[in-house]
């Protein structure tokens, strides 16, 4: 199967030399020709297939059984169905509320990012362009809590978020989110203002535009290459986030997909069948946006992680 | 003059102060609380508690679970500390050799990253109590055939299976990132002076991405010392209290078990404390070696 994947120019040679290695050949050894050059590439894809696979594994399994009957299951755990049974799925989009979780979900999202987004950076940017005593001592505020887990203080966040009367709320818990997200962010974007020149502040408050103008028609789309980044860590987090959501949203109308999805395994403890319909379904939404932005979620991915 | 200061610094705080409200709303506040009721006796439910200095933080390090818990995570953070960095370096140089492909495989390879671990941890539930037993059945392969969530010795490497199955891509995005940023020239140059393929790797490549190991152990450590929801979904830290890891122990002593509020944050406390020293020990060690590298 590999072999007709073998390019012959010279960036096959330089393939070849990494290869070489990781099919565990002792180092010097690419000398000896075109066969073992082809074994270490043939090694390499093979390799890649088998964590390929075992990568899938678990999804394509919940997507097979999810279309099986309990019997087709317990007869081959491993073919296609005869018949394949939507049923399921009928049964675990109405269980799960499936659309109800969906729009509960959209609205913690909407509301986290929208607030990480808008206040982080206006404070990113002015943190980064005012010097200043005040200046740093907010700057190190914000950052001081970056190593704090958040199993430290979700137990008084709980309490809080009682108080303020934000519990069982999808808004509420978004605006949670808010406070949790804002200081990574903030970093982010009091990175990236740096690099957008000072000479346009400049020349826009002495043709009379006043702070608030000026941030929001010149800088803010400036920025919009870490505000891109920014909103894809964000959404991941908060979309995939379970312990917030199941400490604070304690009414069942106000579950996300998640909290939604867990409560209907802890019902339905070995029907199969209806878990996985449900478990294909809450990760219809996360697969459809990775596929369609794939490239832009990995550089961004990439491009957090480094800066912080 | 002044007046020009003081508006400066008034213009700062308008802009800082919406993040600044929600973000000592909802981390400071929680942040100082936490220290706060880990000094006293409260139940969470009870308006009225006591200052009880350090005892909550003696009785934690004489509590048999909390204890098991701690060790248990550090178990797990260790086997994922060289687990993951090593395959994810290991996936990051082979999908980068690649020609064609490259873009498939790295896509395959961060796919679980974009979900969660609770359905990630109920879909190899299936894969553990189903398909497993099923696949021993036909094949006579005995190895599969063990109590993978029920038995505390497997369940372990179940949830490590689970953990690297959803951590690994997320490295191997990182690690790609530096590999693309080695220059070919040095590689070239080393392969003309006639180095073999390891000692490229372990003499050019690998100094050149020391900064991404860096922030692969960083993020490594940092995120296994928190584990809750691999554990959640697969055993919920049982049978009994065998598989808990601290994070699911301060989960249980503050919302199921106890309610004890001021006791749960002491081990919260603790939790940070470990992070903290842990992480600072690493920054230093890896920023003085990539210094030297």
């Amino acid at each position: 199967m590999s072999m007709d994947k073998i390019p012959n120019s010279d960036s096959g040679k330089k393939m070849n030399r990494l290869n070489g290695s990781l099919a565990m050949k002792p180092p010097g050894s690419e000398g000896s020709g075109l066969i073992g050059r082809r074994i270490g590439i043939a090694a390499v894809w093979l390799f890649l297939l088998i964590a390929a696979l075992f990568t899938l594994f678990p999804i394509y399994m919940a997507l097979l059984n999810s279309v099986k009957t309990q019997g087709d299951m317990l007869t081959n755990i491993l073919a296609w169905p005869a018949v394949p049974e939507l049923g399921n799925y009928a049964d675990a989009f109405q269980k799960t509320r499936y659309l109800r979780s969906l729009g509960n979900t959209f609205v913690v999202v909407a509301v986290g990012l929208t607030g990480i987004v808008w206040f982080s950076s206006m404070a990113g940017y002015k943190l980064s362009r005012t010097p200043g005593k005040l200046s740093g001592f907010l700057f190190g505020l914000f950052i001081m809590s970056t190593l704090i887990p958040f199993h430290s203080i979700m137990i008084t966040l709980v309490t809080i978020s009682k108080e303020l009367r934000l519990q069982g709320s999808t808004a509420g818990l978004g605006l949670l989110y808010i406070g949790l997200g804002v200081a990574m962010a903030i970093f982010l974007y009091h990175g990236f203002v740096k690099s957008v020149p000072k000479e346009l502040d400049e020349a826009a408050l002495i043709d009379g535009c006043g702070e608030f103008r000026l941030f929001f028609t010149v800088i803010l789309p400036l920025l919009m290459p870490i505000t891109a980044t920014i909103a894809i860590l964000n959404t991941l987090w908060m979309w995939n986030d379970f312990l917030l959501p199941l400490l604070v949203l304690t009414d069942y109308k106000s579950y996300t997909l998640l909290l939604s999805t867990n409560m209907l395994f802890g019902e339905y403890n070995n029907d199969w069948s209806a878990i996985l319909a449900s478990l294909v379904l809450a990760m219809l939404p996360v697969i459809i946006l990775y596929l369609a932005l794939q490239k832009y979620i990995l550089h961004g991915i990439a491009e957090g992680a480094i800066k912080a | 003059m002044t007046s020009r200061v003081w508006k400066k610094h008034a213009m700062l705080l308008v802009f800082v102060l919406p993040a600044l409200v929600f973000y000592a709303a909802f981390t400071l506040a929680p942040a100082f609380g936490g220290m706060w009721y880990s000094l006293t006796d409260w139940n969470g439910l009870n308006p009225s508690y006591g200052f009880v200095g350090l005892s909550n933080y003696a009785e934690a390090m004489g509590d048999r679970y909390f204890l098991k818990s701690l060790w248990f995570t550090v178990k797990f953070v260790l086997f994922m500390l060289v687990l993951q960095n090593l395959l994810a370096i290991l996936l990051a140089v082979l999908v980068e050799s690649l020609g064609r492909g490259k873009v498939w495989f790295r896509t395959i390879f961060f796919m679980p990253n974009m979900l969660s671990l609770i359905i990630g941890g109920f879909m190899w539930m299936f894969i553990f109590t189903r398909v497993f037993p099923y696949l021993a059945e036909k094949t006579g392969w005995m190895l599969l055939d063990q109590s993978w969530i029920g038995d505390p010795r497997y369940s372990f490497f179940a949830i490590l299976a689970l953990s690297l199955w959803g951590g690994v891509g997320y490295l191997m995005v990182i690690y790609i990132a530096a590999l693309q940023g080695v220059p070919k020239p040095l590689k070239e140059a080393a392969a003309i002076d006639g180095a073999g393929a390891f000692h490229i790797f372990r003499h050019v490549t690998l100094p050149m991405i020391y900064p991404a190991l860096t922030i692969g152990v960083f993020l490594t450590l940092n995120n296994s010392f928190k584990v809750f929801d691999s554990v959640y979904a697969l055993t919920g830290g049982g049978p009994g209290r065998t598989t808990q890891v601290i994070a699911i122990n301060i989960y249980e002593e503050a919302f199921s078990f106890s309610n004890r509020y001021g006791y749960a944050s002491a081990k919260a406390m603790i939790l940070f404390g470990i992070v903290l020293i842990i992480t600072i020990i690493q920054l230093a060690i890896m920023k003085r070696r990539e210094v030297r590298a």
